[in-house]
């Protein structure tokens, strides 16, 4: 069974988060995962649209769905938010008929095919752990971590609100599994299924900097050497804006972040050059190191 | 159902003569059935074992709010919760008082700062020019999921903005708040979304729904804040960094199809805002990490623009609508 999805990176890896699209695109080649690229499909609206203009946001979600939806693919994303986004606008279109109708109404008007609320958004992470060949992922990773204490940062948009998602899609913790099948050991820790902060980093600086050291420092301190998310978004707030939150509260952090695909494909033996883990803030080298990677 | 063995692990609080708490966690082997409530668990250990733990309870029925604690992870009524659904492997059962709010005693905690939050957002209808004369069968889609909360302080015990900002109002008290402002009776809407719209309230939610889920009546918190922020933009409630930033998106949508980050921080601080934060660009150009200001357009944006223009001449109102409000 060949694996083809139409592909929804999201804003943040086509811009600051790039190298979390270059890693996804390299661990699905290298899987057998095709990638459909989707030309027209515009940014979801993440939750401001939903805010400031509800219908068009939903229009907006109805016209990215119905561009996959052509494709005859389920569509992928490696951003939680624009999963939880997608999700909500595709729960309701399948749970409110005339509402989708209406919707559908908008799109007609507007040039756009219709949506038949019959595709599913998924993550490319719970891709990687439900639908790729055990046996031929367990084949892939020649460099396995070796025990590398590895902590799963989940991200809310990915687990919550519950009512949107599928049961096993929340409960099973994917993450917590791929890291088990990298040979990682994954660490529990408080701030695992909390927030990043980001969609107040504008706004709420100052919180977000301490959201996201206690959430490192948990982690940190329950012994992990490197952080994972499934998320362009976290990774930013965990990752790329770590050091500014060390400067906030005035503590060292130093934990490297990256986003799951990255540390995927170090242990399925891509580049680092590839993966864009130059890109990374926190040099995730030495603590790499310890475990021959 | 066959007994099992369980672990109470409770956290023992005691305040001390400095103001601070002593804390440390002590165990207490137990036998129950699965579907026991983690209340009347605690209330044998009470009665039976050591007089001197406190908790607070009332009804049992999860109705009073009063015995909301953490338990296992979350915060959550122990009259409403089964023991073996929050057991880890070993049977342990952690519990501990809520969070984010000072402690009194074991898993009693100061209730006064979660409630003044309440009243802070001014819980009754007040006359107004913006009072509605007739109230129509559906004006109660809106109110009823927040009419069900019963204040037990579950959702700012795990809200993560309350966490580490202390000045915010919090998901009950702005649940309350959208109560009133969806409410035709009341006459000063638009006062309160002028309120709601300054600093550590509606703006500050980090829209990460833990509120939603851990919510033992289902008031669904985040969906009230959501919808008092769509109230406070259509309103004109619009002056603040965290509206702007919102409002930033469907221009970006509208013109290019396209978020851009370059130009989203500029719109949501200002210009001066901005130059505050050439330390954040400055941080990120050292990975080669500033967005492009041109992002690539996506192809069909002149859908996007039929769309938007089309909704702004034919609105639809696609506002989640509460289920029937009925006693459990």
């Amino acid at each position: 069974m060949s694996l083809e999805f139409a592909y929804y990176p999201g804003c943040a890896a086509q811009q600051i988060q790039r190298e979390a699209d270059w890693a996804a695109r390299a661990v699905c080649q290298d899987l057998g995962i095709v990638l459909h690229a989707m030309p027209r499909a515009s940014c979801c609206g993440a939750v401001s649209l939903r805010e400031t203009k509800p219908a068009f946001a939903l229009a907006v979600a109805a016209r990215i769905l119905s561009e996959a939806e052509a494709m005859h693919r389920d569509l992928v994303t490696i951003c939680n938010t624009c999963l939880q986004t997608l999700t909500h606008a595709n729960h309701r279109f399948q749970a409110e008929p005339e509402l989708l109708e209406q919707v559908n109404r908008v799109l007609h008007n507007a040039g756009v095919r219709p949506y038949g609320a019959t595709i599913k958004p998924r993550h490319l992470l719970w891709v990687v752990t439900e639908q790729v060949d055990g046996q031929l992922l367990r084949d892939k990773i020649t460099r396995p971590l070796r025990g590398l204490r590895v902590a799963a940062f989940h991200g809310c948009h990915g687990l919550r609100p519950a009512e949107i998602y599928e049961r096993e899609e929340t409960e099973v913790h994917h993450l917590d599994r791929l890291i088990r099948i990298m040979g990682g050991t994954p660490v529990s820790y408080r701030g695992q299924d909390r927030c990043c902060g980001f969609h107040v980093m504008l706004s709420d600086k100052r919180e977000v900097h301490t959201m996201a050291a206690n959430n490192c420092l948990d982690a940190k301190g329950a012994g992990a050497q490197v952080m994972v998310t499934p998320c362009t978004l976290c990774d930013m707030v965990m990752g790329s804006v770590q050091e500014m939150a060390e400067k906030t509260v005035q503590q060292a952090i130093q934990l490297p972040e990256m986003n799951f695909a990255q540390l995927l494909g170090l242990t399925m033996g891509i580049s680092a050059d590839r993966l864009g883990i130059a890109r990374l803030h926190i040099d995730p080298g030495p603590a790499l190191a310890t475990v021959g990677l | 159902m066959a007994l099992q063995d369980y672990i109470f692990r409770i956290q023992r609080n005691t305040t001390t003569q400095g103001g601070g708490v002593e804390s440390h966690w002590e165990d207490f082997p137990i036998q129950a059935e699965p579907n026991t409530t983690v209340l009347t668990l605690l209330d044998g250990i009470k009665g039976h074992r050591d007089g001197t733990l406190v908790f607070r309870q009332s009804c049992r029925s999860a109705i009073c709010g009063s015995c909301a604690m953490w338990i296992s992870g979350r915060t959550r009524l122990a009259c409403k919760t089964h023991v073996g659904k929050v057991a880890n492997a070993e049977g342990v059962v952690e519990i501990a008082p809520q969070r984010n709010q000072p402690v009194l005693k074991d898993l009693a905690i100061d209730i006064r700062p979660f409630f003044e939050r309440v009243r802070g957002v001014t819980p009754y209808l007040l006359d107004g020019p913006d009072r509605a004369t007739e109230v129509t069968s559906t004006a109660y889609d809106q109110v009823n999921h927040v009419t069900q909360c019963i204040l037990c302080g579950c959702c700012y015990s795990e809200c993560t903005m309350a966490e580490v900002n202390p000045a915010f109002v919090g998901p009950a008290a702005l649940a309350k708040a959208f109560r009133f402002v969806a409410d035709p009776r009341e006459g000063r809407k638009g006062e309160r979304l002028q309120a709601l719209g300054e600093p550590h309230a509606i703006w500050s939610c980090t829209r990460c729904a833990l509120c939603v889920d851990v919510c033992p009546k289902e008031v669904a918190p985040m969906e009230a804040i959501v919808k008092l922020r769509t109230r406070a933009v259509a309103g004109g409630v619009t002056d603040s960094p965290g509206a702007r930033h919102a409002l930033a998106f469907h221009d970006d949508i509208r013109r290019s199809g396209q978020l851009n980050e370059f130009t989203l921080m500029m719109r949501t601080l200002g210009i001066w805002g901005s130059l505050m934060e050439t330390g954040m660009a400055l941080h990120l150009a050292k990975k080669g990490k500033i967005p492009s200001p041109f992002p690539h357009g996506v192809e069909g944006v002149e859908e996007l623009r039929r769309m938007y223009d089309h909704l702004e001449q034919f609105p639809i109102n696609v506002e989640t609508k509460a289920k029937e409000a009925v006693p459990e």
